[in-house]
Order: structure tokens, then C-alpha cells, then sequence
């Protein structure tokens, strides 16, 4: 999520999120019963099925295949309801295999540290540029938001290169490292923390605490929810990642979810049900992690949306 | 546990690189980069030493692009080996063919955590093995395994050497060859006293001989499917180019070849694709299905396709293409074993490799079962493997093979069979000109000759 | 205690007790103290910025100059060799054209079906959670899981989408095989994947719209077409704005779900820009040239990007 630097629109202000808590809730059935029967209202309504429905069944034909046997799953004519009957034999056999639980692991390890390692060092550098004057703040936070419009596709070469030189290519580290750089997070965290009076601060600091205490005790616990967001936001990121994993990794054992769904094959050619049975499974920890967290994965999104505006 | 993948196998002053003079500025700027970052540090914490699991079995990492029939034949071979209990454990990956799988093999070999076994198109390794991406084979110690220069055809052998070094062993060789019906062509009148098709040695009869098929199936004499894929023009191109006995020389700066046969050729193939005896515009899986469904006497394919032929019940045979210009050729690739490079192999783990490689060099009787023909000749010279029909009747392919044209870019899964697919499909399809085909194939090939190997 | 004296310049009346001297002194004892902590501070950030963004671009750059392989031979300074040969390379021109087209098609609808469905959803219609698991969930798909579930969609004999078209009689389409339907397919897919993004940024944009404003022009006898017109989409102005900024960023960088479903496919009608740079680099081992393309990209990525700032930022002001 790249974006170019413009004044900050109305909507998703990494402002005082707190204040936006419950806004869903509030206006959502706000205009319920009024006119509830209009012909325009029914119109809508009709229509958003119609679109939800074509929205959600790719989900479900994926999910209607992978419960069938290889041979309805590519028997014509095409049908919902297998003949044979619903069967769970294409996920033992992925299950079997045992690349989906091991590419799950590889990509839980190296995304839990990216989104680790990220907010760390961005909250670090958005406080130093938020409070401290230091010599060459200004031209270093304006090459970081500048820096916001490289593409990392265009990297792919060089940051190979650099792996080979460091030897880590094939490593978790190859997959790690060059996805903890989010510039755009700095600005975002920095505008956030902008907004946190300093007198909070100056208090403890007459104590004598230090600027590191002063940033973990006082600033941070203030920046639960925005640090929620960031953390939502790069950790999904880089679950999903794609191309740079794939660059980085040739070893099968070491390869994320996607990345290995892609690249290694199944020995026993194209098998639909479990091509989609492994989807599936594949897709699940994210949608699941949906489904429970969906206010809070929502409202990161809302935040952090326009990528540091 | 999964600890160690944050680490290199390797430990962190090994060289990635063959010598050559991108390994110095590299390492310099392992230097530059350390100190700025102290992630380099990372790696020198590596130190798992290359697998030998506890009970002493070398865990061996053997890659290939085999799937389907091929994928399953080779996972059973492969099970075979590791129940020989010859002191390696061998795990295989199965990664897409063509261009995927010879990108991924020399990211692997450059990142130095290569595989310790690849299986490699014969055709690829002339482009692949200068760069030093893969490693030669130590021929004394093969042949102390049983495996040596003499137990494989000339041309099979040759195809794998390289200044000198020897740099693929070939499993099989997988020529072009021609199934037919043997019910259509029984009905048809063209099968010999011994029952296989009579001698065919002129395009004329060849002709004769598709159109009385056709009359027979009432729908096609010949399946041959091509369309969007350069490889099956390719393969079908080269084969009648060859039997020109017209070379095509791709060592100097622009293409040598022989525009006369080429275009014979062409035009011939233009006579096969009028509608009667073959249809113009099938692709490979409607050519599959049309021969398997009795629809046509005869089949121009790959020997990968016998096992499909086989279950589909069919009463078919197989032997090479006809003679039909003069000189016997077949167009053909190998599946060839390959050691990608590694910066600085264990000797016990290379060890183990090679006896992998001999045991399935050596136990490649049910590789043939597949339809390929074994590149290792005691094999093919067994009782066992002479009994198998059709596989006897176009092992002689092997003898009059031919690979690619040797060239960076030239081989399966190439670039170069799109260049043919790109210049030359109108000339297959809609009856384009031959010679103004031919020469723009000649002038792509030639705009790639200009490039310098990248590798 | 330095500390004390940054508190006491803070509050701006340093204490008549101490001196000139001393006033500057602790000025100076302050700034190079917050100089020391400030750099302390960014140095994690810095390191992996220069690290894995800054380095590599720069390195990028100068491997655009030579003709460095993948096995790292050919590394010498060629000057625009690459350059000169990418602006020659009719692939090069058919990939970035690819890249323009499917930025050009995807855009609209990615704006306009998000527009759509975020107000239908803002209508307040119960079951407000199905709506936006609906619309956003593909969202977090993975680009393989996505481009997986759609291959299927698309099977031609198998698929479901061949199966409704047939349904109301439309001939059986290979939609990814087939040069003209490639690309639409391929866009189509990505309007699934991606809209449930820029859904969400509207929706939230919607909820920001003071309720007075409705109130208000509700009791002037404003029907709802009318508040439609002319408070809702007034107001979400800037939002569409950046929307169809972010948007056209990322399709030019699409890459994923092509290279996926079709390789670039069939005979290069869909091959983006990244995935020739991908196979010129690590396909073709050409590392020099594939990062003269990948710089060329680049251009145009700040040169249209400066160009929508331009734009907008002329037309707020």
C-alpha cells in the first residue's frame, strides 16, 4: 500500500480513534423504519443481495469442490451436489502431504516477526520525529515520506542481489528483512503521537524518567489502538505477500503459504478437489482471524488505509 | 526447531558464487554491508552441518518438473531406491514445468542452497552449465558405482558433456514419435506381414496411407495437435528438418540452416493439416482424445503419452516416424540428472547423491513402463525391456535422436519453441507462406544469437 | 540537571537567578542530548530504511548500467547498452501497454462498483456484518488463493462461470486462454479481490458525513436522490480522490494475479510490466538488464504519481 503525500481528507484520520469507537454501530439501522418499504429501498436491498451473493460464490464453489470426490469434481455437467455425496478425502490427502501445516508455520513465523520487528522500529523513529529535535530531523522524515513512493516491485533485483551477498538467501531472514520497512507507518504513527499533549509527558519526565521510559509507560499505552491498527494492517500484509517471498525462497521447507501453494506441484498432476481443498485451508486463519476480530481488522484498515495521507 | 532456517545451512564464509569476478565485489560488498547493518552476523550463527539425520541416512533433496503419469512413475521409482537402504533418504519436489521450474533451479543454485539432485532437460544444459550453475560429475566416482560412459548411446552421452566435463547423466531419452490404431489400420490395408504398419519411406505414401485411414475412421486419419503450443510444432518441424539430413547451426552469429528443407517441410505439414486427414486447428488435448477415442489411424506424440494410450483400452502400436526425405531422425529431449551447484558439497552427501543417481539409473525399467526409453543401455538391452511392446518397437528412436539446436536460449520449455510458435503458428493454421515463415523464425532466432549468453 | 532545563525553556521563563552563560550552556547541553537520544531513535529505522530500500535502489541503478548476471559474471560498466536495447524491445513496450490497459480497465470499476456498494451497505440495512464480510473478506485473501479460486471459476468446461453463461445460452469461453477474453477475465477477478479496499475506505468516509447535513436539508423536503446529489458525493469528494490515486498505483504494480493465472498469457497479452522484469532477471539471468526495465517503470510510476499530486493538489487550491 504505496500512496503519494496529500493533505489528510476527513475520513480516516489516525486522529483520536476513540472518539470514532461505536460509530459503526450508531449509524448502522440509524434510518431503519423510515420509509422502510419504498420501492428505492427495496430496489437496494434486492440489489446488495444480488451483489453479495456473486461476491461470496467463488468462497463457496471453492468450498462445494473441495468436498467432492476428483471424480465428480471434474465430472460434466457442473454440478453443486456431487452424485457420490460430500467426502473430506481431498483435505486428508493435502493434510497428508504435509507442505500446508509446515508453509502455515513458515508463514505465522516470519509474519509474527515482520509485524514485530515493524512496530518497533517505527514507533521508535515516529516518537524521535513526533518530540525530539535532533539534527537532520527535518530532511530524514521528509526522505522517509518521499521514500513512500518506491514500488517494491522494482527492488525484486537488486534486493535478490543483496541477499546472495549476505548469504541469506533461503533463509527466514530473506523473507523477513526487507519487509520491515513501512515509511508510510511512520507518518502515521507520528501524526497519532503529535496528538498526545506533551504535558503527559513533561510530568513524568520532571521524576526523572527517561525518554525511553517516558515511551513505553506513558506513550505506548496511549497508542494501543493505533499501534492495533499498524500491527493489523502489516501483519496481514505480509501474510499475503507474494512476490518478494517467492524471490527469496527456492527451498520448499522454507516457503510461505502462498508462495508454496504456487510454486510446488503435485506430483500426481491436477487435481481439482484438492487444488481447492488447499485453498481452502490456506484462506481459513485469515478469515477465521476475520470473523472474530472483524470491528477492530475494520477499523485498522480504516486507519491505515490511505497509507499515511 | 524451525530455528535454524533463520540461519544459512552454510556457514557464512563460504563462497555463493563460482570464481569469476562478480564473487570479489560481492564479497567486498559483504564487508561494506555488514558493518552498516550487523545482519550478516545472523548467518555466521548458522552452523547446522549439511543433513545427516540421526540414523546416518543422508537426507537427499532431489528436484524435478515431472507430474501426471510421469510425477506418479517417478514417486513410485523413487520410493524403490529408498527401500534399497543404500544409506540415503530421498525427498522429491515437484515444481511447474518449463520456465518456472529452470527459473527456481538457478535461483537455488546461485543462493547456494541448491538441491543436491535436479533432473534437467538435456537441452537446458548447454545454456545453463557455463555460468557454473551446476556442477560436473565425477565420472571415476559413477563409474566405481556402476555407471560409465559405455553403458549409454553417443549421442545420449554427448548431449550432457561440455568443454570437456561431463554435466548431466541422462535418465531417458523421450522422442517424437507415431502411435496408430491397429484395428483402422488393419481395416485400412496397411499393415505388413508381422503386423505392424508396413514400411513407409516417401511423403507420398504417407499420404496414401492417412487418407485410406481417414476413409476408415471417416473422420481423420492423423491426430496431431498444435495449436498455441510451439513445442508440438517443434517437435513435428525438427523431426521432418532432420530426416533432410539439413543442419541447423546455431554456434556463430547468425543461423546456419537449410531454408530448401525447411520449407519441403513446411509444406508438407501444410498437406497433413487440410481438414481430412488432419484437422488444422486442434490443440494437444483435442489430438489426445480424437487418437484415444478411435477417431483417426495414427498419432504423432511424445512417448509420455503410452500410459494414457494404454488405459484408454485402445489396440494401438507405436515406432518411430517415418523415413520420410531420406535420413532416419527423430526430434527427442532427455530427462537428464543434473548437481546444481553447491559452494562446498560434503563429500559423504555427494556421495550419497551419486549412488541415488546410479540406483535409479539402474532400476529405470519402470521409467520405460512410462513410455520414455532409458538412457542407461543395460536396461534397454534386457530381456525385461525387449519384451515390453510397444515400447521395443520405437526404441530405435534413441539411435536417431536429435536434441535442439545448441544454443543459451534453445531447449524444452525455451523461449526458442515460442519464437517458432510466434513466426510460424500462420503457416500451420491459415496456410501462410512457408518460406516467409521460416525466415522471420530465422530472423527472431538471429536478433537472440546477437545477445551474449547471459549466464 | 539538563532536564530541568529543557522544562524551564519550555515554560519560557528561564529562572533571573541563572545566568547568560549558564542559559546557553544548558541550551547546548540540551540540544546535543536530544540530538544523541533523537538519533539513537530513528538508528533502528534507519538501518533496515538503508538497508532494504534505499541501498537497493541505488544499487538497482547501477546495475541498470552494466550487464551483471544472475551467476554474477558480465558485471562491468556497459553505459545505456540496457537502455537503449529495452527501448528497442517490443516486449518491453507490449508489457508496459499491458500494464497501462489493465490499470486503465481495472480503475474504473474498482472506484465505481466500491462507490456503489459502500452505499447500498451505508443504507443501514440489518445484517451490516454479512455486508462487509461479504465485500471486504476476499480482501484478505492471499493473491494465490484468490487467483486459485478464479482459475476454477473460469475452467472452461468445469467452471462455474461457463456453467450460468450457458445457462442462458453463451457459448463455453476460454477465458484465460483466450487472447481477447484474457485480460477481462484477469480484471475481473482483481474487482472481486481488491474492491472490498476501497468499499471499506468509502464506507468510512460516509459514516464521517456530519448526520446534521441530512437532517437539515430533510426538513428543506430534500428527497433522498437529492440528498444523494447534493450532500453525499460532494462530500466524498477528496475521499474518491485518493481512492483513484491509490488505486492507479496499485494496478500499475500488479503483477500477482497474472503472472498466476495466465503467466502473462496467452502469447503475452497479459504479461505486466513486474513480471518481464521478473523473467528478464531471473528467468532470462539477465540482472543489468531487467533493472533498466524495472527503472524505467519506475519513471513512469513518479512521473504519473507527481502528476495526480499535481492535479489535485491544483484543484483544492
Amino acid at each position: 500500500m504505496t500512496t503519494t503525500v496529500a493533505p489528510q481528507p476527513n475520513a480516516a484520520a489516525p486522529g483520536p480513534v476513540h472518539k470514532q469507537r461505536g460509530r459503526f454501530a450508531d449509524k448502522a439501522g440509524l434510518r431503519i423504519g423510515e420509509r422502510f418499504a419504498s420501492p428505492g429501498r427495496i430496489g437496494a436491498i434486492v440489489a446488495l443481495v444480488i451483489l453479495a451473493v456473486f461476491w461470496l460464490l467463488p468462497f463457496l464453489w471453492a468450498v462445494a469442490t473441495s468436498f467432492k470426490t476428483e471424480t465428480s469434481a471434474a465430472a460434466t455437467p457442473v454440478s453443486w451436489l456431487p452424485p457420490d455425496g460430500f467426502t473430506t478425502e481431498a483435505y486428508a490427502n493435502v493434510l497428508r502431504e504435509g507442505n500446508i501445516p509446515l508453509w502455515t508455520w513458515n508463514s505465522l513465523i516470519t509474519a509474527t516477526a515482520i509485524t514485530l520487528i515493524t512496530l518497533a522500529v517505527t514507533a521508535l523513529a515516529a516518537y524521535a520525529f513526533s518530540r525530539l529535535d535532533f539534527t537532520g530531523r527535518r530532511w530524514l522524515f521528509w526522505a522517509i515520506i518521499a521514500s513512500i513512493i518506491i514500488p517494491p516491485q522494482v527492488l525484486i533485483v537488486p534486493l535478490f542481489y543483496e541477499m546472495l551477498t549476505l548469504n541469506l538467501v533461503d533463509t527466514y531472514w530473506a523473507v523477513i528483512l526487507p519487509q520491515v520497512v513501512h515509511p508510510a507507518m511512520v507518518f502515521i504513527l507520528k501524526k497519532f503521537f503529535d496528538q498526545i499533549p506533551v504535558e503527559l509527558e513533561d510530568a513524568a519526565r520532571i521524576d526523572g524518567a527517561g525518554r525511553l521510559r517516558v515511551f513505553w509507560s506513558i506513550v505506548l499505552p496511549l497508542s494501543r489502538p493505533i499501534m492495533a491498527a499498524v500491527a493489523i494492517f502489516v501483519f496481514i500484509a505480509a501474510w499475503n505477500n507474494f512476490l518478494w517471498p517467492f524471490i527469496a525462497t527456492s527451498d520448499a521447507s522454507l516457503m510461505t503459504l502462498p508462495v508454496g501453494l504456487q510454486t510446488v506441484k503435485s506430483a500426481y498432476g491436477l487435481q481439482y478437489a484438492q487444488v481447492m481443498a488447499s485453498a481452502v485451508l490456506a484462506a481459513l486463519p485469515l478469515v477465521v482471524v476475520f470473523l472474530f476480530f472483524q470491528r477492530q481488522i475494520i477499523k485498522g484498515f480504516a486507519t491505515t488505509g490511505f497509507g499515511g495521507q | 526447531m524451525a530455528l535454524h532456517h533463520f540461519a544459512h545451512r552454510r556457514t557464512a564464509g563460504d563462497a555463493v558464487l563460482p570464481p569469476g569476478q562478480g564473487l570479489t565485489r560481492r564479497q567486498m560488498l559483504i564487508g561494506s554491508l555488514a558493518t552498516v547493518g550487523g545482519v550478516a552476523a545472523a548467518s555466521s550463527l548458522a552452523g547446522c552441518a549439511p543433513s545427516a539425520s540421526a540414523s546416518g541416512l543422508h537426507e537427499l533433496a532431489y528436484w524435478h518438473l515431472l507430474s501426471g503419469g510421469d510425477g506418479i512413475n517417478m514417486a513410485g521409482l523413487v520410493d524403490k531406491v529408498n527401500a534399497l537402504d543404500h544409506g540415503y533418504e530421498a525427498t522429491q519436489t515437484v515444481l511447474a514445468w518449463g520456465a518456472p521450474y529452470y527459473t527456481k533451479l538457478a535461483m537455488a543454485s546461485v543462493g547456494g542452497r541448491s538441491p543436491d539432485v535436479a533432473i534437467m532437460h538435456a537441452s537446458r544444459v548447454a545454456g545453463y552449465a557455463p555460468g557454473g550453475l551446476l556442477d560436473p560429475w565425477d565420472l571415476d566416482l559413477l563409474a566405481e558405482l556402476g555407471v560409465a560412459e559405455s553403458d549409454f548411446l553417443e549421442r545420449v552421452w554427448a548431449k550432457g558433456g561440455l568443454d570437456g566435463k561431463q554435466y548431466s547423466i541422462a535418465l531417458d531419452s523421450h522422442p517424437f514419435i507415431m502411435m496408430y490404431n491397429l484395428d483402422v489400420a488393419d481395416q485400412a490395408g496397411v499393415l505388413g506381414p508381422d503386423g505392424q504398419l508396413a514400411p513407409i519411406d516417401s511423403p507420398d505414401q504417407f499420404l496414401e496411407v492417412a487418407r485410406a485411414m481417414q476413409a476408415v475412421t471417416g473422420k481423420h486419419g492423423l491426430s496431431y495437435g498444435y495449436l498455441g503450443d510451439g513445442a508440438q510444432m517443434w517437435r513435428l518441424f525438427y523431426t521432418l528438418y532432420k530426416q533432410h539430413d539439413a543442419d541447423f547451426d546455431l554456434s556463430g552469429l547468425t543461423a546456419k540452416v537449410d531454408d530448401a528443407a525447411a520449407v519441403e517441410s513446411l509444406e508438407f505439414i501444410q498437406q497433413l493439416l487440410d481438414g481430412t486427414i488432419c484437422t488444422p486447428s486442434g490443440d494437444y488435448g483435442t489430438a489426445v482424445s480424437e487418437f484415444m477415442s478411435g477417431e483417426s489411424g495414427m498419432f504423432f506424440t511424445g512417448v509420455w503419452e503410452l500410459p494414457t494410450a494404454k488405459s484408454s483400452g485402445l489396440a494401438f502400436d507405436a515406432q518411430p516416424i517415418p523415413t520420410l526425405f531420406g535420413t532416419p531422425a527423430a526430434y527427442a529431449d532427455s530427462h537428464a540428472f543434473t548437481l546444481p551447484h553447491q559452494s562446498s558439497p560434503d563429500p559423504e552427501q555427494r556421495r550419497a547423491s551419486y549412488q541415488f543417481v546410479a540406483d535409479l539409473l539402474q532400476n529405470s525399467l519402470g521409467w520405460a513402463e512410462a513410455g520414455h526409453i532409458p538412457g542407461y543401455q543395460p536396461v534397454v538391452q534386457s530381456a525385461e525391456y525387449q519384451a515390453l511392446v510397444p515400447q521395443a518397437h520405437y526404441a530405435a528412436a534413441a539411435e536417431i535422436l536429435n536434441y535442439d539446436p545448441e544454443a543459451w536460449f534453445t531447449g524444452s520449455g525455451s523461449d526458442f519453441q515460442n519464437y517458432f510458435l510466434e513466426t510460424v503458428q500462420s503457416v500451420y493454421l491459415d496456410g501462410a507462406d512457408p518460406a516467409e515463415g521460416f525466415a522471420a523464425f530465422v530472423r527472431r532466432v538471429n536478433v537472440q544469437l546477437a545477445k551474449p549468453n547471459p549466464v | 540537571m539538563s532536564s530541568a532545563a529543557l522544562d524551564a525553556s519550555a515554560t519560557g521563563a528561564p529562572p533571573r537567578t541563572t545566568t547568560a552563560e549558564e542559559v546557553r550552556r544548558g541550551e547546548r547541553e540540551r540540544r546535543a542530548r536530544d540530538n544523541r537520544i533523537g538519533w539513537a531513535f530513528v538508528a533502528p529505522f534507519v538501518i533496515v530504511f538503508v538497508m532494504f530500500l534505499i541501498w537497493p535502489l541505488v544499487h538497482g541503478f547501477y546495475l541498470s548500467f552494466t550487464g551483471e548476471s544472475i551467476t554474477g559474471a558480465g558485471g562491468e560498466l556497459i553505459g545505456f547498452d540496457n537502455y537503449a536495447e529495452a527501448l528497442r524491445d517490443p516486449i518491453m513496450w507490449r508489457s508496459l501497454l499491458n500494464t497501462l490497459w489493465f490499470t486503465v480497465l481495472s480503475t474504473v470499476p474498482l472506484v465505481v462498483v466500491a462507490l456503489i456498494l459502500a452505499l447500498l451497505v451505508h443504507q443501514g440495512l440489518p445484517g451490516q456484518w454479512l455486508w462487509r464480510l461479504s465485500f471486504f473478506m476476499p480482501f484478505l485473501l492471499a493473491s494465490t488463493v484468490a487467483a486459485q479460486f478464479w482459475i476454477w471459476m473460469y475452467n472452461p468446461q468445469l467452471g462455474l462461470v461457463n456453467y450460468v453463461l450457458g445457462a442462458v445460452g453463451v457459448e463455453q469461453i476460454a477465458w484465460l486462454q483466450d487472447p481477447q477474453w484474457a485480460m477481462l477475465a484477469v480484471v475481473i477477478m482483481t474487482l472481486w479481490w481488491t474492491v472490498g479496499f476501497n468499499f471499506l475506505l468509502y464506507l468510512t468516509a460516509l459514516q464521517n458525513i456530519p448526520e446534521q447535513q441530512y437532517e437539515a436539508s430533510a426538513l428543506d423536503g430534500a428527497g433522498r436522490w437529492r440528498q444523494l446529489r447534493s450532500i453525499t458525493v460532494p462530500q466524498l469528494g477528496p475521499t474518491t480522490v485518493l481512492i483513484v490515486i491509490l488505486q492507479v498505483l496499485a494496478s500499475l504494480k500488479v503483477f500477482d494475479q497474472i503472472y498466476i493465472m495466465t503467466q502473462g498469457g496467452p502469447g503475452g497479452v497479459t504479461r505486466p510490466v513486474v513480471q518481464y522484469v521478473f523473467e528478464v532477471g531471473f528467468t532470462g539471468y539477465r540482472f543489468g538488464y531487467a533493472s533498466s526495465i524495472a527503472y524505467i517503470f519506475f519513471a513512469i510510476i513518479v512521473i504519473i504519481s507527481v502528476g495526480q499530486m499535481r492535479l489535485t493538489t491544483r484543484r483544492s487550491a
